[in-house]
């Protein structure tokens, strides 16, 4: 089944506009683990914190559950930025599903320069459920650095 | 594949909140050219009553296949729309929600972004949704009986709290009596309470009370191999001959009176021990035990001494067979505890009137070696004693943890030796000092000890013998009497529980104790489920907390198997492919649980739904695809990448 087969990229769908009408220049995923940067996630909602309307956020179980596919395929499908948050070291919910993240993240960091992508389009980091804080300042510091940078040249 | 599946939208305004930032009507309005063409229902608040049954209904009506709901975060009420979902004849997994609450509408600002925002969030569900699966939890029966390695205080415990509760227990014991090491413990810190008058009442009410029926006492007893899962667990357990008939012996002790065999006595670590005997008065089960090694009849030699004696023919049992015993039960508590470590360091090694913690407990004990009388090798007593701290822990180059137990059963000793040994010299060498606890300080404050700090034991060496003895400090050049010295040597796993370990397949920790499953919040459960862990094969701990653990870990047992109920396995596990299955093993190294084994005979993978976590990390790893994160599959999530990058 080919990741193309079907999206809503299709001519028809008028969400393709969404952004232009609101202003939204780049496009950030966030790639969310349940327990912890999830968590944090809404903790930031719950304090109303300011979190920037590029950044979309995609729940998995654990960080260790992201494929470095899925981050390439972010890049390819447009994706201006992608940031992969885990819980902290020695917190994970399933023991040690971070610190795998964080050896494919390592890969990814010098993968994706020979892919044509800034590396500093990438970030891998950790967000614990009680630092709304934190999740507000990583994901405001990230989608800033992403904004500053040029248009992604081979951008689709 | 149902790319078309008809879907029904629900957005909820949460009573007027999401409503400030999010407009729904502009959202339908940009999603109304959406492929699934889905049907939309605002709501004001859809986790209401209410508004559930309401949605109930209109769910019947519409008959969508799958279901989106724009609202809160999952981790509130998704367990809330799955329950929506069954009750309107959907299966609970065509659900996807959208966190616009927490996620959008509470921190983004500009309603113009938020609702544009919004409107990805649900296309991208709407595109996630469309490839779900519909799941089925499966249900296991469960066996309620639990067995118990370890009948120290924590095994007793848990083994006492599921008797009450009517669980049929089994409690293995390796030795051929039970209680543990504070049994053998005249007296117990902080309030010096009595050791055996603690535990016999527990034992007694064991062995012979009302909960006994449900306990089935293995002594003598290992197990040596275990099959299954969570809920359905075989253990193999090999029974060593205790040569005793329990049914008709008494428990006089007149087979031990007159035995011309003897053995050392570990128990007192000091002494000899007769080859039937039981290792001292109030051991119990009240029956002694025959050691094959030492006794003469049992290696062939003509000797009937104990038979002469014994008043009940056929208490003596020669011809007592090892037996194998096969015991299914549904969890597995862990209590094989502790002990101190038994080398005595270089500089003390070879020297007399030299203990560890637990043979100078054993010189207290009214039934040890000299009847409480603390007394060297040459039956005199001392006239200096020196207790040595930390000796070996809190030390990178021996055991680097504090054990947190030692210090309180320090100060113990000197009180007691303080007592019982009129005008001897007390010194304590202490490099930290630990004495938690409530009641604790009480130690410290009537201490009359003199106390030297030490920086390590390189630093201490001994000098002369007998009452000129000292302990040589190199930190301040001191000299302490010594003419007995205890080591409060480190606490480390018990020979059971390194051995459990193996057998149980169970992760241990960097001092080699049980690894929990989180130090804080489950520390008496292990990672694997449906074993658990009390006492001391935890790690360091004293006998507070080995009841307490004991109680914990009977508690999770009898919450997770109840009689009656079956287990519910949450269908969101991985799933392996077979015929995609490469037989590389990858899978197996990555899982924290243990839930993937190796199938030998089809050269693959093979997960164990019972013990799956779902947590992906298997999925990510398999260079092969085979795997399936069900709920969280690549299919699902490349739909969403696709649907928020749209």
């Amino acid at each position: 089944m080919s990741c193309q087969s079907y999206s809503t990229t299709h001519p028809t769908n008028p969400t393709n506009n969404v952004d232009a009408i609101a202003g939204v220049a780049v496009k950030v995923v966030a790639f969310l683990c349940n327990w912890c940067s999830y968590a944090g996630a809404d903790k930031a909602g719950a304090n109303q914190l300011p979190v920037p309307a590029e950044l979309t956020a995609i729940r998995v179980m654990c960080s260790g559950r992201v494929e470095p596919t899925m981050i390439l395929e972010c890049f390819q499908k447009g994706a201006d930025g992608v940031l992969v948050l885990a819980c902290h070291p020695g917190d994970c919910h399933y023991k040690e599903g971070n610190l795998r993240a964080y050896c494919r993240a390592e890969l990814l960091e010098r993968l994706v320069p020979q892919l044509g992508v800034d590396p500093r389009r990438f970030r891998f980091d950790y967000v614990s459920a009680a630092e709304a804080d934190r999740f507000s300042q990583i994901t405001n510091e990230f989608v800033d650095q992403v904004r500053a940078l040029a248009v992604r040249p081979f951008k689709n | 594949m149902t790319s078309r599946a008809r879907t029904a939208v629900i957005l909820c305004t949460c009573s007027g909140i999401i409503a400030e930032r999010i407009d729904w009507e502009k959202v339908q309005k940009l999603l109304a050219g959406h492929p699934t063409r889905p049907v939309f229902r605002v709501d004001q608040l859809a986790c209401g009553a209410d508004n559930l049954e309401q949605l109930e209904t209109w769910l019947k009506e519409e008959k969508p296949e799958r279901v989106v709901v724009a609202a809160c975060s999952p981790r509130d009420h998704e367990a809330t729309f799955r329950r929506l979902l069954i009750g309107a004849g959907i299966n609970p997994y065509f659900l996807q929600m959208v966190n616009v609450r927490e996620q959008v509408a509470w921190v983004t600002a500009d309603p113009v972004q938020a609702t544009a925002k919004s409107a990805r969030l649900l296309s991208a569900a709407l595109d996630r949704v469309q490839r779900q699966e519909p799941l089925v939890a499966r249900k296991v029966p469960l066996r309620t009986e639990v067995a118990i390695i370890g009948a120290g205080p924590a095994g007793m415990q848990a083994a006492l709290t599921l008797a009450r509760a009517g669980r049929k227990v089994t409690l293995i014991e390796k030795e051929p009596f039970i209680g543990g090491l504070p049994v053998r413990y005249e007296e117990l810190f902080p309030n010096l309470e009595c050791g055996p008058c603690l535990l016999e009442p527990v034992m007694g009410e064991l062995l012979h009370g009302h909960e006994s029926e449900y306990v089935d006492l293995l002594t003598l007893a290992e197990v040596t191999a275990v099959k299954g899962t969570f809920g359905n667990w075989t253990l193999t357990v090999k029974q060593r001959p205790r040569f005793i008939n329990p049914d008709l012996c008494i428990g006089c002790m007149a087979c031990a009176a007159v035995c011309p065999e003897h053995r050392p006595h570990a128990w007192n670590a000091a002494g000899e021990l007769a080859a039937v005997d039981a290792p001292f008065a109030g051991a119990l089960p009240n029956f002694p035990h025959i050691d094959p090694a030492v006794c003469l009849k049992l290696k062939g030699e003509e000797c009937n001494a104990c038979l002469v004696e014994c008043p009940v023919e056929g208490s003596l049992a020669f011809d007592d067979n090892a037996r194998q015993i096969t015991i299914e039960v549904g969890a597995i508590i862990v209590a094989t505890g502790a002990l101190e470590k038994q080398d005595v360091p270089a500089a003390f090694a070879g020297l007399a009137d030299v203990h560890t913690g637990y043979s100078f407990e054993r010189l207290l004990a009214m039934n040890g070696p000299t009847s409480g009388e603390i007394l060297k090798a040459d039956g005199t007593p001392p006239q200096s004693v020196a207790i040595v701290h930390c000796a070996g822990s809190l030390d990178t180059n021996e055991i680097s943890y504090c054990s947190g137990t030692c210090c309180r059963a320090a100060l113990k000793y000197a009180h007691i030796t303080a007592a019982k040994v009129a005008g001897v010299e007390l010194t304590r060498l202490v490099r930290e000092q630990v004495v938690p606890g409530l009641d604790a300080d009480s130690q410290l404050h009537h201490d009359h000890s003199a106390v030297s700090r030490y920086s390590g034991l390189g630093a201490l060496s001994v000098d002369g013998v007998g009452a000129e003895r000292r302990i040589v400090c190199q930190d301040n050049g001191q000299a302490i009497a010594a003419e007995m010295i205890v080591l409060m040597r480190p606490v480390v796993p018990g020979a059971g529980t390194s051995k459990i370990a193996e057998v149980l397949e169970l992760d241990t920790n960097a001092g080699g104790f049980l690894a929990q499953l989180h130090s804080l919040s489950a520390s008496c459960a292990s990672n694997m489920k449906g074993i658990y862990l009390a006492g001391t094969s935890r790690g360091p701990g004293d006998i507070r907390e080995a009841f307490s653990s004991g109680t914990a870990a009977a508690g999770l047992a009898l919450s997770e198997l109840v009689d009656g109920r079956d287990l519910v396995v949450d269908p969101q596990v991985a799933v392996v492919d077979v015929m995609r299955c490469s037989g590389c093993g990858t899978c197996l190294q990555v899982c924290p649980y243990k839930a993937i084994s190796w199938n030998a005979r089809d050269r693959i993978a093979d997960v164990a739904d019972i013990l799956c976590r779902g947590c992906g990390t298997c999925v990510a790893a398999c260079p092969s695809g085979a795997i399936t994160g069900q709920g969280f599959s690549r299919a699902m999530l490349r739909a969403e990448i696709g649907g928020v990058l749209s």
